[in-house]
């Protein structure tokens, strides 16, 4: 099969998924309680109240409901969130940058640690280096988030002062208004676009805390799955080969044996992008870090379920997205997946 | 298989009709006895595993003995923590509660001993509940194939495209707070992995010769899949449950820690953590020294790590001792 038509035959795969999650989340906000409940006020009369639930097709058989609902959610309407006193939906892209930058720093720092430390591992099996990272990645899966994070607040901020303990970035630039007003939301590359190099020092310098804490976790996942891998790579013939013929361990390590052992690698770096985010809502409470994460949490509280829903739901969406695009780097790195 | 066959027959038609049957049993239990015995003697060999079963073990002798170690002290509820009402105090001080007093003046050694409880019930209730559902289903779509499997496929993938928290989340936010709630809603989150499990192993196992053989011997259907396949399909269930035992206890006590699940002041390690945080990076005095009441979260977490860690330990034993590929290698 073409890559062409098995990404289309993966995309056409994710409208049922995405309309089951819909189903899914409709049939919680009808059990949430009347639904009629978030467009009247106690001084409304008994005919009033009627009206609103006419007008907003609430007396309708639910299957028709959901429909009217799945309309609302396609052209905007989520639904209004108490805890940020605006529309749901706002409030997403209010604050899904602040989020997003968080998350793909981590995945970043995740990929890159985890993929040399486990390719390091592999080669030196059984060595110290190796029984090292082994510890790291037991700690890494086995850690509880948010006790990671307060700890390392309470040793970087509060015995040793070296990193901030809350936000996104200093309160002076917040202050005097000098936030960087660009196009992207992330602040990391607004201020650069915007030349303001102490601005993306203070950037990075809060970012630390929080994208070391969320991405502990998945540097131990995938640390293990690319050990693993290159294990059974290391063992292959090829790789015999490789060395009989007399090239040099560098090579063999770096141009045969790593590249392969990446491919599936690959698809846990999509599971564990959802694993992240979930990590968010910890990790952004703790760290007081502006984002969808903080959001919800300070939803549950308040038991506000249209926002804690409206999260549910774009969550489910990045991560299916996420997934899609692994699956078709997957199928892009090894060809025997698209033929399968 | 063909040994166990033979010797069955050879039993019915010489003994008497009610030692037969403990033939059979005999029969049917005795390969198994040896294979856990040989699993056994395996697991004392790997000293990674023999490290997590006794800090898993520690957890739940704590749970067991809750009572002979932390005397309960409120006649209502044992599992509402004992508090004196003032500010924290520092532990290992004469006079005081072992791991000294968190917020409220809650007792944290108390609460880090009955939390073993609410933490060992929870993830083993949660897991177990979970694989049984798994594994009917998992099983049934796998075995039958067609319609079923379809049904139940499409099921799984909805819920396993939301990540494990999120989804627990969504669900326990339509509901009441409470501990049995929170339960209900870590089931939901985890029975489609266990389907999918279960309906791989049986994909794969069914089409075995030994499957072959007894189907052309006549076996009922149901006979082959409760005898044959599900026991041969079992041994990834139980790594797997090892390791959720682990997993479902971080979600739980992360939901706790946000504000899902039990109230204030329950034994409880994530609320515990939860609770002591208010009173992290700010200074108490206490007989003239200052202290950073670091002991209110730093117990509990410890207790919750040594259990997580525990069950991965085991989980990864259990996976190299299982499968017999990379045993008999």
């Amino acid at each position: 099969m073409r890559l062409s038509r098995y990404i289309i035959r993966r995309l056409l795969l994710v409208i049922p998924v995405l309309l089951g999650v819909s189903i899914f989340i409709f049939t919680l906000t009808r059990l949430t309680g009347d639904p009629v409940a978030a467009y009247v006020n106690e001084k409304m009369s008994y005919e009033q109240i009627e009206m609103v639930r006419e007008q907003y097709h609430l007396n309708d058989p639910l299957p028709q409901q959901y429909l009217y609902w799945l309309e609302g959610i396609v052209q905007g309407d989520w639904g209004w969130s108490r805890t940020a006193a605006m529309p749901v939906l706002d409030a997403v892209q209010y604050y899904l940058p602040a989020t997003f930058e968080l998350a793909v720093i981590s995945i970043l720092i995740a990929v890159v640690m985890g993929i040399a430390l486990g390719t390091r591992s592999a080669i030196k099996k059984n060595k110290p280096f190796d029984h090292a990272t082994r510890v790291i990645s037991l700690i890494g899966v086995s850690i509880p988030v948010f006790w990671l994070g307060l700890l390392l607040l309470q040793l970087f901020y509060f015995e040793l002062n070296l990193f901030p303990v809350k936000g996104r970035v200093s309160e002076m630039y917040i202050i005097s208004g000098s936030l960087p007003g660009g196009p992207t939301g992330f602040y990391t590359i607004d201020s650069l676009l915007a030349g303001n190099l102490t601005l993306f020092g203070d950037v990075l310098w809060h970012l630390a805390l929080p994208a070391i804490t969320l991405s502990f976790g998945s540097i131990a996942v995938i640390l293990r799955m690319q050990r693993n891998s290159m294990l059974e790579v290391l063992g292959l013939d090829y790789i015999k080969t490789a060395r009989a013929k007399g090239l040099d361990e560098a090579t063999v390590i770096n141009k045969h044996a790593r590249r392969n052992a990446l491919i599936p690698t690959t698809t846990v770096v999509g599971l564990s992008f959802g694993a992240l985010l979930g990590g968010a809502v910890l990790t952004e409470s703790i760290f007081s870090w502006p984002g969808l994460g903080r959001w919800s949490a300070a939803s549950i509280t308040r038991m506000d379920s249209a926002s804690i829903l409206g999260f549910c739901l774009i969550v489910a969406f990045i991560y299916v997205m996420v997934n899609l695009i692994v699956d078709v780097l997957y199928a892009y790195l090894d060809p025997r997946v698209r033929l399968g | 298989m063909a040994v166990k066959s033979e010797s069955k027959v050879a039993v019915t038609i010489e003994a008497p009709q009610s030692s037969r049957y403990i033939n059979d049993i005999k029969a049917e239990i005795k390969p198994r006895l040896k294979e856990l015995r040989n699993s056994i003697s395996l697991i004392r060999e790997n000293w990674t595993a023999m490290l997590g079963i006794v800090m898993v073990l520690f957890i739940v002798l704590m749970a067991l003995f809750a009572p002979v170690l932390a005397p309960a002290q409120n006649a209502g509820d044992p599992m509402q923590i004992p508090a004196d009402l003032s500010l924290p105090k520092p532990p290992f001080q004469d006079g005081l509660p072992l791991f000294g007093t968190g917020g409220n003046g809650i007792d944290i050694y108390y609460g880090v001993v009955w939390g073993a409880r609410t933490t060992v019930v929870t993830s083993l209730y949660v897991v177990l509940t979970a694989a049984l559902i798994g594994l009917v289903l998992g099983g049934l779509a796998g075995f039958y194939g067609g319609k079923i499997d379809e049904v139940i496929m499409r099921f799984t993938d909805i819920f396993l495209s939301m990540p494990a928290l999120i989804l627990a989340m969504a669900i326990a936010s339509i509901l009441t707070k409470s501990l049995e709630h929170m339960m209900f809603a870590l089931i939901i989150v985890w029975w489609p992995s266990y389907a999918r499990l279960i309906r791989g192993q049986v994909l794969s196992v069914r089409e075995n010769t030994y499957v072959e053989a007894s189907r052309a011997i006549g076996c009922k259907r149901n006979r082959i899949l409760f005898k044959h396949i599900i026991p041969n399909s079992i041994s990834p269930l139980i790594v797997s449950i090892t390791l959720d035992l682990g997993a479902v206890a971080l979600v739980s006590a992360s939901l706790s820690y946000i504000g899902f699940g039990v109230g204030p002041g329950y034994a409880e390690w994530g609320r515990m953590i939860s609770d002591g945080q208010r009173w992290f990076l700010s200074t108490i005095t206490y007989n003239g020294v200052a202290y950073t009441p670091w002991w209110a979260l730093v117990f509990p977490g410890m207790a919750l790590l040594i259990f997580t860690m525990g069950c991965s330990l085991i989980g990864d034993g259990l996976r190299d001792i299982l499968d017999p590929r990379s045993r008999r290698g």
